[in-house]
């Protein structure tokens, strides 16, 4: 009787199809990251509006300003001091005019006028009124002139 | 001189290992620095300088419209007044604002869009949403996706000195 001999072979895998899908994936994550919003802060809860529509144009100059509350996991206020958040500073509201003379300064030496700056402020819906206001004046001295005010799309 | 009668044509294959190493590690970057936000929307606010004494005469075709919001002590809305007139201080208050702010203008769109301007008076201790509601409510109407605009321009009082105690 006859015997078929086989030789042995290494049994390599299709990956393509593994290549295919992991594709799609990083495809997909790459288009739902955003880049853009790298100045927003988690802990601000900003307030709903069905008018709040992301605009069309991005202004070329932006200085982004985050105001609100030390909050926990829940979303419970911490310390009721509002505060403006910065990566690794907290500022209370008087003591960020430093902060807002250095801004302009740096927008000079660029050759950036203060007044083509559109200050964004991120302010939180429980933030009370008088101090967006007076963080709006100190802008004013500062000498920016446009400012935006932010709030989430609330969708039906 | 012998010739090679016959090479050994061997299937080349890429080295896939590698390849999918880094793709896997790019796929592992990209799942954690994924931040899920929410779609965010401007109001623009008009505050050039020295814009309480810049009412100038050109200006007074087209009045300033005054909304003012007054707070509890809680920070909660007390009143929202279109001028002289107490709208309520409820959901409907800011719906009847809208319809106050339209019948102000007119026809939305027009020469009075684009010059009239609301001035926002707020509380200091009032909470930041309201004013969000009043300014949106200023701002126009949305039908179906699109938005109608009744006032370009809004701009804030003065600040008030904060309540003491």
């Amino acid at each position: 009787m006859k015997i078929n001999r086989t030789n042995p072979t290494i049994p390599e895998p299709d990956v393509t199809p593994m290549i295919d899908i992991v594709f799609q994936l990083i495809a997909f994550f790459m288009v739902i990251s955003n880049f853009e919003q790298v100045q927003a802060d988690e802990r601000v809860k900003l307030p709903r509006d069905a008018l709040a529509k992301p605009p069309e144009v991005k202004p070329e100059h932006e200085l982004v300003i985050n105001i609100g509350y030390v909050r926990d996991k829940d979303g419970n206020i911490l310390d009721k001091t509002p505060y403006i958040f910065e990566p690794g500073a907290e500022f209370r509201v008087p003591d960020y005019n430093a902060r807002l003379q250095q801004e302009k300064r740096l927008y000079r030496a660029q050759g950036v006028d203060p007044k083509d700056v559109t200050v964004v402020i991120r302010a939180d819906a429980d933030v009370p009124t008088g101090l967006v206001q007076e963080l709006i004046r100190m802008a004013q001295q500062a000498e920016f002139q446009k400012f935006a005010l932010k709030a989430v799309q609330k969708t039906e | 001189m012998e010739i090679r009668s016959h090479t050994e044509s061997e299937k080349i294959e890429p080295q896939m290992a590698p390849m999918i190493d880094v793709v896997f590690q790019l796929l592992i970057f990209f799942m954690l620095t994924l931040k899920i936000i929410e779609p965010e929307g401007n109001f623009n606010i008009n505050m050039p300088l020295g814009a309480p004494s810049s009412a100038t005469m050109e200006e007074q075709n087209f009045p300033d419209l005054k909304v003012k919001l007054r707070a509890n002590p809680d920070g909660s809305l007390a009143a929202l007044m279109f001028g002289g007139t107490v709208l309520g201080n409820d959901e409907a208050a800011f719906e009847r604002l809208n319809r106050k702010i339209l019948e102000a203008i007119g026809t939305p769109g027009g020469a009075a869009t684009k010059e009239t301007e609301v001035e926002i008076d707020a509380d200091y201790n009032l909470d930041f949403r309201y004013v969000i509601r009043a300014i949106s409510a200023c701002t126009g109407r949305m039908q179906g996706k699109q938005l109608i605009r009744y006032v370009e321009k809004i701009k804030f009082a003065p600040p008030k000195k904060p309540p003491q105690g």
